[in-house]
């Protein structure tokens, strides 16, 4: 007879005790680098509205309200697929990450907690984009209850298409180079603060199937009339990346080594 | 009968004296030598990223803004070469010796038996060069993308020369400076972030409020895009003999901290 412990590993309460202890981990793993990570992305995302708008001298109203929605999506979608695997890539530098993987948790709870420390991080930033973009351009703004889901859904496809390339890539190096380039690629050559008619039709073309588009919509869509169509097509493509995304995390960490 | 001191020291082991000039310009040639071939893996790294990074922004700023007028066509061109350069300095650099301090093997490398003169002149020489590929394709890639005529004079090589000593010069000085590479590491990215969407490089500083455009005046950033521009362009660069002095002064700072931070023994 066991007098250790009388839990069963299973169940909703073993699972939900489990996210739970997972949080507070992460939390507590990362207490010095969420306050920093919350102040950066509030900066970011004040800091495109004002910059952007600074340097051009003044936006028209269209290039306006596809900053200011833009930038609500960038900034939730940075800290997943940006910050998020570079955390990763530092666990496997240091050596902590196989650690991390032994807990006694279901992974699944490990992935939802890393979820809800991004949801953490990201939100704040968001709410301050769109607080410094509604007093800078006056936006004609129609808050309409689908951003709900398309808030959850960008965080959600963006974080997991994050931890995928976090796991499913060996090297720290190459997950670090890879973030690096994502967040050039996101900020730069992505349809997100801009409209995807300034693209060139080959990369417009490439970005009907990448995510970052799909998230600009409906993000978009939720604040805005009649600026956006075709949601239910970016709501499949999102949702698309996000079962593949899946999918290559679990096969990487459901296995056993 | 006089041996000259450089045969012969009298110490075991030791044939030269450690200091003149052969002595220095020896100590430099090593160190380039070391620089390169400990770096041998990452420099190709770094010429390409510098030219996608150059290119790329040289491009970025097209897509926000389908039509843009002529004059700030010649902004981007001129100011993406400049947008290619600062990284190099603040924050591969910066990189490197926050990289050196996680791998322990930055006190190792003041150790060595140069004049730390020369370490910092051959770290100065190698990053000037990975920066310069990116700066001509940066310029090559604005100048066929927003169809501009350039009006490039030879002035435009003490321009980026002393841009890249100045951006060298400041990165070093805080990476050295500041001990902690997570603190080092932040301000990198503030940097980036400074540079790219608050300052005057690749847009008038005309679009600036006057008090901005005044602090601009006295950071280097503004300075570098002017020198640059002016070596680039007819007309549109003026007062560059105050930019000149700018950049003068805040590499001279730069470098004066830097010698002083490598300097003092530990």
């Amino acid at each position: 007879m066991t007098t250790a412990s009388w839990d069963l590993r299973g169940g909703i309460g073993y699972w939900w005790h489990s996210y739970r202890q997972m949080v507070r981990w992460e939390l507590v793993g990362l207490r010095l680098v969420v306050p920093i990570s919350v102040a950066v992305q509030i900066l970011t995302g004040a800091g495109f509205i004002f910059g952007i708008d600074l340097l051009f001298g003044g936006l028209d109203p269209r290039a306006a309200l596809f900053l200011s929605t833009g930038v609500i999506v960038v900034t939730l979608i940075t800290v997943g697929l940006v910050m998020g695997p570079q955390f990763v890539a530092q666990q496997k530098t240091e050596q902590t990450y196989d650690f991390l993987w032994s807990l006694p948790v279901p992974r699944t709870t490990a992935a939802l907690a890393w979820l809800t420390i991004n949801g953490i991080i990201a939100v704040p930033g968001m709410l301050v984009a769109l607080a410094a973009a509604a007093w800078r351009f006056d936006l004609p703004l129609v808050i309409s209850p689908s951003i709900a889901p398309a808030i959850l859904v960008t965080l959600f496809s963006g974080t997991m298409v994050g931890y995928a390339i976090a796991h499913v890539v060996p090297s720290p190096v190459a997950i670090g180079l890879i973030s690096q380039v994502m967040i050039f690629f996101i900020l730069g050559f992505s349809p997100i603060n801009y409209p995807i008619d300034n693209l060139p039709g080959w990369l417009a073309g490439l970005h009907e199937w990448l995510p970052f588009h799909h998230m600009a919509q409906v993000v978009r869509g939720g604040l805005t009339e009649g600026v956006v169509s075709g949601m239910a097509r970016s709501y499949a493509v999102l949702t698309g990346w996000s079962v593949v995304a899946i999918a290559a995390t679990a096969a990487v960490l459901g296995r056993r080594r | 009968m006089t041996a000259s001191p450089r045969e012969v020291t009298g110490v075991v082991g030791v044939d030269r004296v450690r200091s003149g000039t052969r002595w220095w310009i020896d100590g430099y040639a090593s160190m380039l030598r070391w620089d390169v071939a400990s770096l041998r893996e990452q420099l190709p790294f770094f010429v390409i990223i510098q030219m996608m990074l150059g290119a790329g922004m040289a491009l970025m700023y097209g897509f926000y803004f389908t039509d843009i007028p002529p004059v700030a066509a010649t902004y981007i061109s001129t100011g993406a070469p400049v947008l290619a350069i600062i990284p190099v300095g603040m924050t591969m650099v910066p990189s490197l010796v926050i990289q050196q301090r996680f791998e322990q093997t930055y006190d190792f490398l003041w150790s060595l038996p140069v004049p730390r003169l020369a370490t910092m002149l051959s770290n100065l020489t190698v990053f000037t060069l990975i920066s310069l590929p990116g700066v001509a394709i940066t310029l090559g890639v604005a100048a066929w993308r927003y169809d501009i005529d350039l009006a490039v004079t030879w002035d435009v090589v003490p321009a980026v020369l002393l841009s890249s000593v100045m951006g060298v010069a400041v990165g070093f000085s805080f990476a050295h400076a500041i001990r902690e590479p997570r603190l080092a590491n932040l301000v990198v990215n503030l940097i980036i972030f400074f540079v790219t969407l608050f300052s005057p490089i690749a847009f008038p500083i005309e679009n600036f409020p006057e008090w901005f455009a005044s602090v601009h005046r006295v950071l280097p950033f503004y300075a570098m895009a002017q020198t640059v521009r002016e070596g680039l362009t007819e007309g549109l660069a003026t007062d560059v003999a105050r930019s000149y002095l700018v950049l003068t002064a805040w590499a001279v700072a730069g470098w004066t901290i830097a010698a002083r931070v490598v300097g003092r023994r530990s």
